[in-house]
């Protein structure tokens, strides 16, 4: 495939010239992006008869506008009120929420938008340049490959089980149980559900998420009258345009940290299947192993903030990839887009790069111009949206509560979402209480039932033999991978620790 | 883009965003109740045992943006996945009003399939199918970038040497039983895959890590580029010129096999809806017939590339049947199903 770069060139300036169904775009993503249980996916789908009425260029550019900046979206409550707007947004809390409440919410705001844009812009241009490379993944990330990176992703439970070891596995250990509940992907038997016909579809993520973060954090800051500490409180009542500079000033300065991180989330995005949630955990996890100080992370460390963020916009390029190259989407919005493209009577596959090279061009361009514009526009509301965060907890944790609640009903509209978001608050409360990461939970709940999917598939291909995980070369290189990551920074820090102890000694003497 | 026809405007954008605003706040007043009216006197709902993007979501579409034009009414649809297709059915018969505004779209072949490995909690006398839009028989493909398998030939002769992996959608699926029996007929083994519907299935084949798949037809003939089928498990081959490869399995390898319809896509009603409701029922069934004949549902449905020829009509009875006829193969294969053979 010939990436004919004249055309390409001249779709970038022309697509500037739709600015204005990128900025409605936009601005809709955004929203939809930031209330949970909303996505891009289940907005285009409403929003099909305006998409039909469109020409199938603008249908596509308004529809890659929406994709992009939801993905960004979902960071703005995670960062903000804990509430991760999808799943693809579960890990940016991890440090985004501590830094909210230090009083740096528009730093982290400004790092967030930052990180999403030029890693999203970053992944885009890579993904146009090396799209005949890169959508060899596909070809040779298969179920056993997926099982060593989703055990990357998962492997973050360990090292958030660092600092209390057993209730850290507990934790990761319940999420992973809750994560089985429901019908198994080969034989399609309920496990676990209780009889709760609710459950057969495996316990959906949003009411999961929104209840161990959102709700049992509501639960948490009504104790107090803020969210904020005191000094974060000071320090938001003095804030001002510097401070979503310094964001900036901070997310450019790690600007290798953003490009290997949205990488990260380019190639895992490229896999069918995968998606931002896999993407944004393994970058987290590595972004931890490779750190100089991985001790920071969890407490509003800037690279934890980083890489999740970097990560999950690497995905958005990434899932058009199949879809455009293999003629099959790498996630559920894209697949909803070639749904509507499909109503237009374009059948997206190779065969768009020849007959309508304008649209498979486009989609990458579009993205591209989105992300350019993205960050002009949302950049100066970094300040206002981050004084929702004085507001007192009197008023902030019922809306908490009732937002989260109706964004648990939205996406399959059962009131039993409602009260799962609930139950799930409270477990999440009681974990706070008792010392459990609720992270590690989550972790468990949103990759359990990714892993076990893999883990069952390969079963099969292989007719039970489970020695099938290490019967890829690649596979056992990824093994590898896997092992240092998870022992060279015990290595390190167990020697950085016997450091620390032999330099009193030697001051000493 | 050079090119570019810029038919939709700036001010067209607007005037439409406007419009559609101004129609949200409309919807907003109580105005309906002082047009009571016949029935429908407001939406039908659609409830779809699938998930949002898929075939089911495609056809059901196509049929109700030409069926809506003959009731006067929008569709609204609600999907429902999981359990292949359990959580659906359980759903609609659970919670959906008997009063003719709410319906099932499914598809017969593999939901039936379904209820005979796996009994529903409703009483399927309590359910029925009301009429079958399409009939898309179930077929073998292979990628293209598959070196070693061309043919179905290639397949069965190589499926004789060593197992073969098979993307499935479901293992209780008319393709997955189709390629089961050809199995059993050949001597060659094949080992069934399921990966969750036919977007899965294609995305196994096309990255190699299954030796071939097997779905409805529908769901792979718009992907001429990427997949040849090979095989197609009904009478004849429905669309010659569009299934070049694909030999009928029956003729080719002497078998007796009954046309397995994979995709047989229909509206299903509770019953009780029509004993308190048949007058609305008989509006439903009246108006449904007409989009067959419409010009504006074939090119509905060419629109979606999905062949014409495979959109028929199948009476309530039509489909009673087909449920009966499924339901015997798959009490034959069961054991297969259900991996206790």
């Amino acid at each position: 495939m010939e990436i004919d770069w004249g055309l390409f060139a001249d779709l970038f300036g022309r697509t500037f010239t739709f600015w204005w169904v990128i900025l409605p775009a936009i601005l809709l993503g955004l929203i939809v992006g930031a209330i949970p249980g909303f996505s891009a996916a289940n907005t285009i789908i409403i929003l099909l008869p305006m998409t039909l009425a469109m020409e199938p260029e603008i249908g596509l550019i308004f529809m890659v506008a929406l994709y992009a900046s939801s993905r960004m979206g979902a960071g703005i409550p995670a960062i903000l009120v804990n509430i991760p707007g999808t799943a693809g947004a579960a890990a940016t809390p991890l440090d985004g929420y501590p830094m909210t409440k230090q009083g740096r919410a528009q730093q982290a705001l400004a790092i967030s938008f930052v990180s999403s844009v030029f890693g999203g812009l970053l992944t885009t241009i890579l993904a146009l340049m090396a799209m005949p490379w890169l959508s060899q993944v596909a070809y040779h990330l298969h179920s056993v490959e997926m099982i060593v990176i989703m055990l990357f992703g998962i492997s973050l439970i360990a090292t958030i089980a660092a600092k209390d070891t057993l209730k850290g596995l507990i934790a990761g250990f319940f999420g992973l149980m809750i994560g089985y509940i429901g019908a198994d992907v080969v034989y399609e038997t309920p496990r676990g559900t209780f009889g709760f016909l609710e459950l057969y579809d495996k316990v959906p993520l949003i009411p999961a998420l929104v209840g161990l973060f959102a709700v049992s954090e509501a639960f948490a800051v009504i104790e107090g009258e803020s969210i904020l500490t005191k000094r974060g409180m000071d320090a938001m009542q003095k804030a001002g345009w510097q401070e979503t500079w310094e964001g900036v000033r901070l997310a450019i300065s790690r600007w290798w940290h953003i490009i290997w991180t949205s990488i990260i989330g380019l190639v895992i995005g490229v896999v069918p299947g995968a998606g931002a949630a896999i993407a944004s955990f393994v970058a987290y996890q590595q972004s931890k192993t490779f750190s100089k100080t991985p001790e920071k992370y969890g407490t509003g460390h800037l690279d934890g903030l980083v890489a999740p963020e970097s990560a999950n916009n690497g995905v958005t390029s990434g899932t058009l990839i199949p879809l455009l190259v293999i003629g099959v989407p790498g996630g559920a919005t894209a697949a909803i887009m070639a749904v509507v493209l499909q109503y237009h009577g374009v059948t997206v596959g190779p065969d768009l790069f020849d007959s309508q090279p304008e649209l498979a061009y486009g989609a990458f361009t579009a993205m591209a111009v989105t992300y350019a514009i993205m960050i002009l526009t949302v950049l100066p509301l970094a300040r206002y949206m981050s004084r929702i965060t004085v507001v007192s907890t009197i008023y902030m944790a019922p809306i908490i509560i009732s937002f989260t609640l109706v964004g648990s009903f939205v996406p399959r509209a059962y009131v039993f979402d409602m009260y799962l978001a609930l139950a799930f608050g409270v477990i999440g409360y009681v974990a706070r209480k008792t010392g459990y990461h609720v992270a590690a939970i989550l972790i468990g709940v949103i990759l359990g039932p990714l892993l076990e999917n893999y883990f069952l598939r390969a079963l099969r291909i292989s007719q039970g033999d489970v020695m099938v995980i290490f019967s890829s070369s690649l596979g056992n290189v990824m093994w590898v991978m896997l092992i240092i990551s998870l022992f060279v920074p015990m290595y390190l820090d167990r020697r950085r620790k016997a450091r620390e102890q032999a330099l009193p000694t030697t001051t000493d003497c | 883009m050079s090119n570019f026809d810029n038919d939709f405007s700036r001010r067209l954008f607007l005037k439409g965003a406007g419009a559609t605003a101004g129609a949200s706040a409309l919807s907003m007043l109580p105005i309906q109740a002082a047009f009571a009216a016949a029935f429908p006197e407001k939406n039908i709902q659609i409830f779809v045992p699938t998930r949002a993007g898929g075939g089911a979501d495609r056809n059901m579409r196509a049929f109700t943006s030409v069926w809506k034009n003959y009731l006067k009414t929008n569709f609204e649809a609600g999907f429902y996945p999981g359990a292949a297709g359990r959580v659906g059915y359980e759903t609609y018969m659970g919670k959906a009003k008997a009063d003719c505004y709410n319906l099932i779209f499914g598809n017969m072949g593999p939901e039936v399939l379904n209820w005979v490995v796996k009994k529903p909690t409703f009483d399927l006398k309590s359910f029925l199918y009301i009429a079958q839009v399409d009939q898309d028989p179930g077929i073998v493909f292979v990628s293209k970038k598959n070196k070693k398998l061309k043919t179905i030939d290639d397949i069965v002769k190589e499926g004789k040497k060593r197992t073969l992996n098979v993307g499935v959608s479901r293992l209780a699926h008319p393709a997955s039983l189709g390629v089961l029996a050809l199995g059993r007929h050949t001597g060659a083994k094949f080992n069934l895959v399921p990966l969750s519907g036919g977007r899965n299935t294609r995305a196994g084949v096309a990255t190699g890590e299954m030796d071939f798949g097997a779905l409805p037809s529908g769901s792979v003939v718009r992907k001429q580029k990427q997949f040849d089928i090979v095989a197609v498990f009904d009478k004849a081959n429905p669309l010659p010129n569009r299934m070049k490869k694909a030999v009928v399995v029956n003729d080719h390898f002497g078998m007796k096999l009954p046309p397995l319809y994979a995709g047989a896509r229909a509206f299903g009603i509770k019953r009780e809806a029509i004993e308190k409701h048949p007058d609305r029922y008989k509006v439903l069934t009246d108006t449904l017939q007409k989009v067959y004949t419409d010009p504006a549902y074939k090119k509905a449905v060419e629109k979606t590339k999905a062949p014409w020829k495979y959109i028929s009509y199948g009476s309530p009875a039509d489909c009673e049947k087909y449920v009966e006829y499924i339901t015997a193969i798959g009490q034959e294969y069961k054991s297969l199903l259900t991996g206790k053979s």
